[in-house]
Formats: C-alpha cells, structure tokens, sequence
C-alpha cells in the first residue's frame, strides 16, 4: 500500500534521520523523497515522501511513532491506483437511467451515444476505477446492462 | 509404428497428404513407420503390411482403393482387431456425448493404443476419464490440434512454461467470429452481411450458431482450462455470449477508441466467452480468420502466439503431435 507523506521537520542536523527511523522500524519501503532545505518557513523544512507499507496497521503504527517523536505532519493518505476502464452497451437503454447509476469507486470520464441507425442505441462509457476495485465495479456494470437487456461489451 | 487413421472427412484425408510430403523425415525417426488402416463410418482399409500412401493420397472414398476393403465394418472393428500402435483419431466433432470420437478412444487406449486427436468433443466430455485411461494405460493422449489449430498451445505450456503460475489465460479462439467481426471493422458492414459473406466463402456453416453463437470458443475454454489449468469444469460452467447482438454502431464507436471487438475466451477465476474491447496495440488484436491465445503468468508475465486455428492448419498440429509420439517412444526403445 503506497502512501503520501509530507513532514515538516526543523531545519537542523540529523531531523530527517530521525523521522525516517519510524518508517523503517514499521517496513515502510520509500519510493521516493523530496527534502526541501532551500525552503525553509519559519525554521521548518517541507519533506514529502511516497512510502510503500505492507498493511494500513504498519502506516498507522508508524505516524503514531512519528507523532511520538514530535515530528509535524501534514500530509498523511493513502495513494489509490486508479485504472480507466471503457465499455461499450447495445440494447433498447433507457439512458437517463445509464448517467443515473452509481457504480461505487468508480467515477464517468466520458460518455458517447452512436447515432442509432439499428434500432438498438448503443453507448460507450469511459470510467476511472480504483485498481483494486475493477472487479467489483465491472460486476456493478454488468448488473446494470443486465437489468436493461442490454449486450455488455467490456474491455480485456 | 503402425499406424491408423479413424475418420476420413478433411483433417484425415488432409493429413495422409501431409504424411506422405514428409514421409522421408517421418522415417528418419521411426525406419519402420507405417499407415496400417483408416477408418470411415462406411468401413475400413487394412493391411498389416502398411497401405500405399500413393493410393491413399488420392481417393476420396475409402471404397476407392483397390484391395483391403472392409466394406460395412465398423472403426472398432479396425481398433480391436488392427495391429496398431497409433490411431489418430479424425471423426467429426459430436458436443453431445463426444461419440463416434469418445469410443474409439477409450478402445484405442485400453488396448494400449497411443492417441493423436483434434476432435473436441471426446475431450469436451470426457477429459479426465481419457487422461487417466491414457496414464493407466501408459499411452500418449495428445489433441494440440483442439484449440487454435496450428497454434502450438499445449506444448509449449507443456514444454517451456513448466515452472509457470498460469493466472490467466484469454483468446480469440474461433476464426469465423474474428473473420465476420473483422470484416466490419474494416469494411464498416453490419453482421448480417458479413455472416452471409462468411457463408458464402465457406468460413461458417449454413447454420452458424456453433460459431457466432460462441459454442465452439467455449468448448475450447472448457480444453484449456482442464488441460492447462488443471480444472474440472463443464460445457455448462462456461458464460457465454455471442456476436449476434454486436451492432455496426458498436464496431465504429470502439474503433473511434482504438479498439476492436472480439470474441474472446477467458480462463481466470472466472470462465467466460464474450465479445470485448482489445485494444488495438493489443497482441491479442489480430484480424481476419487469425487465432490469438494470451498467457499471463508469474515469470515470463505475458506470452501470446497466434495462428491459424481451423481447416488444413490443424494438421500441422496432428503431424506433429504424431512425431511428438514417434521420437518419445523412439527414445524409450533405445533406453530399454
């Protein structure tokens, strides 16, 4: 699980070596990190850090340790890894009702309607998904076409 | 090895031109290889001695060839009472009960007989009694010409990706669908006129259910996963939906997106036939009668092979599952 840090630390000696020590105790591994000295405000230097945990219990236990220590944090979430999915719906749709449904995690990027010349409409649906939710999201949408009679075409 | 062929339609006619092109290389591996009997539902030819392949090659009836004719005997007949160490197996595919197929080789492997088949149907109903026959037995049941015809699927898993974790396994397993859908990607027709197309060109039958209808992609999803995935799952157990609710409108909105729909097959946690956006920088977007298989796996991640999956093609399957048997059991005779 990758989560977003930013710390402020203060601008002395040895204080990242400090705050990274609660991350390595709780096997956060750092993807990256951005320590701004040239940046100081008000004696403090912004670090902002990608950190990969292996559980939110190892992240939860490392911010107590850095709270312990007295290190400010700002910034504390967890990085969602979201994927796109499109999808293409032919059948006699009811499409008000298509825009209406709310498919959990998931958010419409985009929306296109065919001219019909079949009697059949046919609508492609572009969705940003969280990775680890296409699953349930696609199961989501296959109940929705299903409900309307309509052909689901998903993508691979 | 003396070999026989059970059924006489286009694969066995077909592979018998195959064997006698090649039959120099094919006796380089076993000097005293033979073609001792082929089989229709009409009858059989037999001679011990082995058939001319000349001959064989050019008729059309088996009651064509000039002596050995067994007029109104059955293949059983042929497989009980034939010395053979081979039979390749050719009937036409039966989804049913797998029969005439499924009895011939449960004869051929009690009586020890090796098996080559590219006859689904036998392997649709029966895998797993076969494959235990086979290793009770101590036979080879080889079918690559199953699925995807020439494509080499089960033995390349079997031979280059035995350290493997399989998750998935997805594919463009029927070439009509892939034709018929390809054409109105590419000529913007509907799907009636490029089934009728596909009818007229002799690429589907007059009744094109089993293939647009997603039948014979998932008799081969139900192959692969037994097979490969080591599952034991069913006709029954596979979602399927066809191609004939795929819209021209559908095509052309895909293709704006850079995809294409395809008909494809699917083994993961799920079973599933349905057409689907590929995207078109996807190895598994290939077009015409074109087959694609697409492995994802733990170490080599992802592998794709296409070819073709139906008509001659399949015979290279055959042939070489043939030789596969020839060379293994050539080995064998030189360890014992």
């Amino acid at each position: 699980m990758k989560f977003d840090l930013t710390l402020a630390l203060l601008d002395r000696p040895g204080q990242l070596l400090k705050a990274l020590e609660p991350i390595a105790k709780n096997s956060g591994n750092i993807i990256s990190i951005i320590h701004e000295r040239e940046k100081p405000t008000e004696g403090y230097v912004p670090v902002s850090l990608v950190v990969d945990f292996p559980s939110n219990q190892n992240f939860t236990r490392a911010i107590s340790d850095l709270r312990t220590l007295d290190v400010a944090i700002i910034k504390s979430e967890e990085i969602v890894e979201k994927t796109r999915i499109t999808l293409i719906m032919i059948g006699k749709i009811d499409l008000k009702k298509i825009i209406e449904t709310k498919v959990e995690d998931g958010r419409v990027t985009g929306f296109e309607v065919s001219a019909p010349t079949s009697k059949e409409a046919c609508v492609k649906v572009d969705l940003e998904v969280p990775i680890s939710s296409v699953d349930k999201v696609l199961e989501e949408v296959k109940r929705a076409a299903k409900m309307e009679n309509a052909l689901l075409i998903s993508s691979v | 090895m003396r070999l026989i062929i059970v059924g006489f339609g286009f694969i066995g006619r077909e592979l018998v031109k195959a064997i006698c092109e090649k039959l120099d290389n094919i006796k380089k591996i076993d000097n005293a290889f033979k073609i001792v009997g082929v089989s229709n539902s009409k009858g059989y030819l037999y001679n011990q001695e082995g058939l001319d392949l000349g001959e064989l090659c050019h008729i059309k009836e088996l009651s064509d060839y000039s002596q050995n004719h067994h007029s109104g005997s059955s293949s059983i007949q042929l497989i009980e009472e034939g010395a053979a160490d081979l039979m390749v197996e050719a009937t036409p595919t039966n989804i049913q009960n797998g029969e005439p197929g499924l009895t011939h080789m449960r004869h051929g492997l009690k009586r020890g007989i090796h098996v080559v088949t590219s006859n689904k149907g036998p392997l649709l109903v029966a895998f797993k009694e076969l494959t235990s026959l086979a290793e009770e037995n101590q036979c080879e049941l080889l079918y690559e010409g199953t699925v995807a015809g020439a494509v080499p699927i089960f033995s390349l898993v079997k031979g280059c990706l035995q350290g493997e974790r399989i998750f998935r396994i997805s594919g463009i397993l029927n070439g009509t669908t892939n034709y018929i859908l390809s054409k109105m990607y590419f000529e913007g027709t509907s799907f009636e006129i490029a089934l009728k197309e596909a009818q007229e060109r002799g690429i589907t039958e007059k009744d094109p259910s089993y293939d647009v209808d997603g039948i014979d992609a998932a008799i081969k999803v139900v192959i692969l996963a037994n097979a490969i995935m080591k599952r034991d799952i069913k006709f029954e157990d596979v979602e399927r939906v066809g191609i004939r609710g795929v819209t021209q409108e559908a095509v052309s909105l895909a293709k704006k997106s850079n995809y294409a729909v395809k008909l494809v097959g699917t083994i993961d946690k799920n079973l599933e036939v349905a057409p689907k956006l590929v995207p078109i920088n996807h190895p598994l977007c290939v077009h015409g009668t074109l087959n694609a298989i697409h492995f994802e796996t733990d170490l080599a991640k992802e592998l794709t092979l296409v070819g073709y999956g139906a008509g001659k093609e399949t015979v290279s399957a055959v042939l070489n599952d043939l030789i596969t048997v020839l060379k293994k059991k050539k080995r064998e005779n030189i360890k014992s």
